[in-house]
């Protein structure tokens, strides 16, 4: 290994090469509080790469992408290892852009001269947010084509423009095979591209510009350490975490996927993921003449006041105790998105409060291949009663009596009885009175 | 505190042993090990992901053609079978034929209907009690064998079973052009 090191060396001339790499001066010494630029590009790079993989079997098609995420996820091996990293790493990848923007905000690194770093940086974090957005839509499942729906909707409630644009997002009038090819293409091909040349920018202005450091000045001056290895350890250390963290979510949490996209079903409801759901919640107290404020002012304002922030003080003064205006408003804003946050997981932990006997009569329905004759919002068969409201129509002991002698309480009827312990019998039938209207 | 330059020329040249060599030391191994660590972590399960799938041997469903009496005795008939293939997450049905007669003691034998010679479909002849390939003059008896022409060995045989008094066959497709049977 040493010696292939020092051969290569001798052609190509590595030294200057590893000097500048590895050698650059960090002001106060290497830090914990560095990492997380660290971390969002381990990230980043671990996106690219199990989505690069993830594409030998996904087809962007409305007939078989969720066939092939499904194949992905069962039968091919690794592969639920592989979608739950790729699905792990967007949600972490969220929450160490929003550590590494405190960790700037607090230290006030985007003061000059880095202001152009901070503004790269928005942009990084908006394409992030679009490819959230855009790879959402892929798996191709009830929770993704819902709420990409109220995505696209939301968008379309701009004023003037927004029919318009909601257009182009959909690549037409309704969501579909366009959407799908088109979010694909995007969230695979103009994306990575994108922010493959903005990282380069903000990593290349880092260099010019050098880290930031502590905002005490004389300490930043007493004290100078090189990158290399003190902060590649602290910031190898926390990529080794990140990543057996991930390991350890994808073992306990495996990525869902829900049923087929139907579009027919109106029952579904939407929840978006964690890092969309404080602004879903503030969407459910707009109403009226507030909705265009939320959906539309408050995004385009909350961007504004982001590439801006920059330019809002004139002070270089980089402490967090003489800086009490920004950091008062950082702070607010923080308690504001957690408050929001924290209701939403309330009420839509609420929400999912199913019946788990309703749950286990809906894999009975299943085992039984009851939709070989019967249809539930569009799926199944049509020999049979549409069973989607029959909830509404029939009763507890009807359904009983019936499971166990049809014929006895519909003549002529061809449904076979069916043979269930009581138990199941009673699943079964919680599962049949769930689905009502509403 | 190391200064820039110190550090560099430490690395490039010196082998002083300093407590600041053994904590650079400590530093890169310790680096090391954890890339190493998500390197296997993540290249070993990408590699299986990638590869094992394609290395699965393909399995062959037995096909059903339909009832017995769709098969004479000595004389054959070109029959046709839908076949049930899968790639990944994608079913199709294709249909292939073949030809398959009744031996006296009921055993039934079937023909892949490709020529052994350079893969064209050949014809059962009543009149010559052959079977011809117009290309290139093959000519093979019931039995499958060549009688004349370029065709470098007898017809492939397809395997056959009964169930009750379904036929049953195991489609497959064999290379042209060699001595020997030999599955594609």
């Amino acid at each position: 290994m040493n010696r292939l090191f020092s051969w290569l060396s001798d052609r190509l001339k590595l030294p200057p090469i590893l000097h500048h790499l590895l050698d650059e001066a960090i002001p106060g010494g290497a830090s914990w509080i560095y990492i997380f630029g660290s971390v969002t590009l381990f990230l980043f790079l671990l996106q690219a790469t199990t989505g690069t993989f993830l594409a030998l079997y996904y087809a962007p098609t409305p007939d078989h992408a969720y066939e092939s995420v499904k194949f992905i996820q069962e039968e091919v091996p690794f592969g639920g290892f592989v979608r739950g990293l790729h699905h792990w790493g967007a949600s972490a990848m969220m929450a160490a852009i929003g550590l590494h923007m405190l960790q700037v905000f607090l230290y006030g690194a985007y003061k000059p001269p880095r202001e152009p770093m901070w503004i790269v940086g928005v942009f990084l974090l908006i394409l992030t947010l679009t490819f959230g957005f855009t790879g959402y839509l892929l798996p191709w499942d009830q929770k993704a084509y819902w709420a990409t729906q109220v995505g696209i909707n939301l968008v379309g409630s701009v004023p003037w423009i927004g029919g318009t644009l909601a257009r182009i997002l959909r690549g037409g009038a309704e969501l579909g095979a366009l959407t799908l090819s088109r979010f694909f293409a995007i969230h695979t091909l103009f994306l990575p591209w994108l922010i493959m040349f903005l990282i380069a920018g903000h990593l290349f202005i880092l260099r010019r510009v050098g880290p930031a450091g502590p905002w005490d000045k004389a300490r930043a001056k007493r004290i100078s350490e090189p990158f290399y290895p003190k902060q590649v350890f602290m910031d190898a250390v926390a990529m080794g975490a990140v990543f057996l963290a991930l390991v350890v979510l994808v073992n306990l949490f495996p990525a869902h996927l829900g049923d087929p996209a139907d579009p027919t079903d109106t029952t579904f409801r939407p929840v978006p993921e964690w890092y969309y759901l404080f602004y879903y919640q503030l969407l459910k107290y707009s109403e009226g003449p507030w909705e265009p404020v939320v959906t539309f002012v408050l995004p385009v304002l909350f961007f504004a006041i982001l590439f801006a922030i920059p330019f809002l003080g004139r002070k270089r003064e980089r402490s967090p105790a003489r800086r009490p205006i920004a950091i008062g408003a950082g702070a607010l804003f923080l308690v504001f998105v957690f408050t929001l946050l924290g209701l939403a997981m309330k009420e839509t932990a609420a929400l999912k409060k199913t019946d788990p006997a309703v749950e286990r009569g809906r894999a009975i329905y299943a085992k039984l291949a009851c939709a070989g004759c019967h249809r539930i919002h569009g799926q199944g068969a049509q020999v049979g009663p549409d069973l989607s409201f029959v909830g509404d129509a029939r009763d507890r002991d009807w359904l009983i009596a019936h499971f166990k002698d049809p014929q006895a309480l519909v003549p002529g009827s061809i449904m076979p009885p069916t043979r269930l312990p009581e138990p199941e019998l009673e699943d079964l039938t919680r599962y049949m009175l769930s689905l009502k209207k509403g | 505190m190391v200064n820039d330059k110190s550090s560099s020329s430490r690395r490039m040249g010196g082998n002083k042993k300093t407590a600041e060599v053994t904590r650079r030391g400590f530093f890169g191994k310790t680096i090391a090990a954890i890339m190493g660590l998500i390197g296997f972590g993540l290249g070993i399960p990408l590699f299986g992901y990638a590869v094992l799938p394609t290395l699965k041997k393909r399995e062959e469903p037995w096909s059903e053609v339909g009832p017995l009496e769709l098969i004479e005795l000595n004389r054959p008939k070109e029959l046709e079978v839908v076949r049930s293939s899968s790639s990944g997450w994608m079913k199709s049905n294709t249909v292939r034929s073949f030809w398959a007669y009744k031996k006296p003691d009921g055993e039934v034998v079937a023909f892949s209907p490709i020529c052994t010679h350079l893969g064209c479909g050949y014809r059962w002849s009543d009149a010559d009690q052959q079977f011809l390939c117009p290309c290139h003059n093959s000519v093979f008896d019931l039995e499958g064998k060549v009688l004349a022409g370029p065709a470098p060995r007898p017809l492939d045989t397809l395997p056959t079973k009964i169930e009750g008094d379904r036929l049953f066959i195991l489609y497959q497709e064999f290379k042209a052009g060699l001595p020997k049977k030999e599955a594609i």
